[in-house]
């Protein structure tokens, strides 16, 4: 593989999954985001509930 | 061979020469190509080698359960309200996976492992675990279309399902993601099965226009059924595995910074494929409408099939429910690798089509896996097959509006998107869309869930 025609150097060096692996830092959150993603979690917590409640009551419909 | 194009480097640090790996020279192999074409100018063979992610995402999301809610649409209402309406949401598709395209070719990271990156566990592990879960049910549904759309030909389920597998381990034995791209692609073709399906409907051209331009007629005026449609259809053009899958693919096939240009034009392919195919199904249900046969009855593509039998012939059917099996097959070929992308994203496995077996072991295994269960869900007796398939609508739909508020908080996200981060046209259009988009599916996940909430 290392004598392959096709050189390497054809990709940028962010394309190789050394590089890839490297995890980006955390992003700082600013206070719009942060509320954001406050209400994402609320609204988690509301359809969760509901995914539930409508496999179940899928499951006791009959066909 | 032509090397050194202008603006190639003509080699890379030492350091990381010594690790490039055999997903890497796969990837270089691609881009070397694209790199000369773009170099000598040949735009179409440059289109060519850059489209994949955009004509899968889309085409692949025409697939079983949304093919039946547009055959459903033709049914119910024949053509009118619903032709443009379709285009429409073709188009909020495009404007979200358009986003997809730039964060995956200039960050070069999926979507799953950027939202857990950028934001933390509890979100990168939600974003997977959602998807994936949702992604297993949706597979069901896709074994569900190809058995359905193999019982209309006399094939036994345990044989269709069987079928489907193989060709989709099949497709992982390529290990290579350009093969497995153009093979699923040669497979995408067959959506437009529905086309010539559709013509044996001879759907009425003034009817056609006269729809595209004054959004009518609409028979029986706005009830809780068409409410219902209209949510349904919309559900059907924009899901979440999608904005993961295109963002990893995209990642995957190497694209870049340079080649946004194109992975538009990849996604714009894809979304007038897809719309022509959508279309083309209502139209070929649409004779089920003008003869007045109730739909209620009608449940999967073989129902679907046999009822259009009698008013398009034998070749019409046939082309349907071959159409019908299409769309399940690539849509089960899709989904499952975006959820090993997700999977592999979240814990930190390698996560490639270019990769081995024992390089991807977790990658293949996850891909592997889920249709292994979601098949055998489908042939165990007894199973509440239409309890899933409701669940499934309810789960896409309610979980969609996180993954698009991530959409949005990452392409904003200058720090890692620079210059192509949305704009304010962008935020704009992407903004409308992403909350419309959110709303309705909030809306349809509850009164899915809450049958009855809009009365009859």
């Amino acid at each position: 593989m290392r004598n392959d025609p096709y050189p390497v150097c054809a990709l940028e060096p962010g394309q190789l999954a050394a590089m890839r692996a490297r995890p980006l830092p955390r992003r700082e959150l600013t206070q719009p985001a942060l509320i954001l993603l406050g209400l994402l979690r609320l609204y988690v917590l509301v359809a969760v509930p509901i995914v539930c409640y409508a496999f179940v009551h899928a499951l006791m419909t009959p066909q | 061979m032509t090397y050194g194009a202008p603006d190639m480097p003509m080699s890379l640090p030492a350091a990381t020469e010594a690790t490039v790996t055999r997903e890497d020279v796969l990837r270089a192999r691609d881009r070397w190509k694209v790199r000369e074409s773009r170099s000598r100018g040949r735009w179409l063979r440059l289109l060519w080698l850059l489209a994949g992610p955009g004509v899968l995402v889309m085409l692949g999301e025409n697939d079983g359960p949304s093919m039946i809610s547009y055959a459903t649409t033709g049914a119910t209402y024949g053509i009118g309200f619903f032709v443009p309406f379709i285009l429409l949401t073709f188009v909020l598709a495009f404007i979200v996976q358009e986003m997809t395209v730039r964060l995956g070719a200039v960050t070069q990271r999926g979507h799953a492992e950027l939202i857990f990156q950028r934001f933390g566990p509890f979100w990168g592990y939600f974003a997977m675990a959602d998807l994936v879960f949702g992604n297993i049910l949706t597979l069901i549904t896709e074994f569900i279309a190809i058995q359905a759309g193999g019982l209309y030909f006399g094939i036994p389920s345990w044989l269709s399902v069987t079928m489907g597998g193989f060709l989709i381990f099949a497709s992982l034995t390529l290990r290579r993601y350009w093969t497995w791209e153009r093979a699923v692609m040669a497979l995408t073709a067959f959506n437009l099965l529905f086309v010539p399906a559709a013509l044996f409907a001879h759907p009425s051209g003034a009817a056609l226009a006269h729809a595209l331009v004054s959004w009518g007629p609409l028979p029986g005026g706005v009830t809780a059924g068409f409410v219902t449609l209209i949510l349904s259809n919309i559900g059907a053009t924009v899901t979440p595995w999608m904005i993961f899958f295109q963002q990893s693919a995209v990642v995957d096939k190497g694209l870049t910074r340079a080649d946004i240009t194109e992975g538009r034009w990849d996604t714009a392919l894809g979304t007038i494929l897809a719309a022509i195919a959508a279309i083309a199904t209502v139209a070929a249900a649409s004779p089920l409408f003008t003869h007045h046969v109730d739909v209620s009855k009608l449940n999967d593509g073989a129902d679907f099939a046999t009822a259009l039998r009698p008013l398009l012939g034998t070749t019409g059917a046939t082309l349907f429910a071959l159409g019908i099996i299409e769309a399940g097959l690539v849509a089960a070929m899709t989904i499952s690798t975006s959820s090993a992308y997700a999977f592999c994203e979240t814990f930190h496995e390698r996560h490639s089509l270019n990769l081995s077996f024992s390089q991807g072991r977790w990658f293949y295994g996850v891909t592997i896996f889920s249709c292994l269960f979601a098949g055998g869900v489908v042939l165990i007796p007894g199973t509440p097959l239409v309890a899933l398939t409701l669940t499934v609508n309810v789960i896409a739909t309610l979980l969609m509006a996180p993954a698009l508020v991530f959409l949005l908080l990452l392409i904003n996200d200058r720090e890692i998107m620079g210059d192509s981060a949305n704009g304010w046209w962008s935020n704009l259009a992407g903004g409308a869309t992403v909350g419309a988009i959110s709303l309705v599916g909030v809306f349809y996940g509850v009164i899915t869930a809450i049958p009855g909430l809009l009365g009859k």
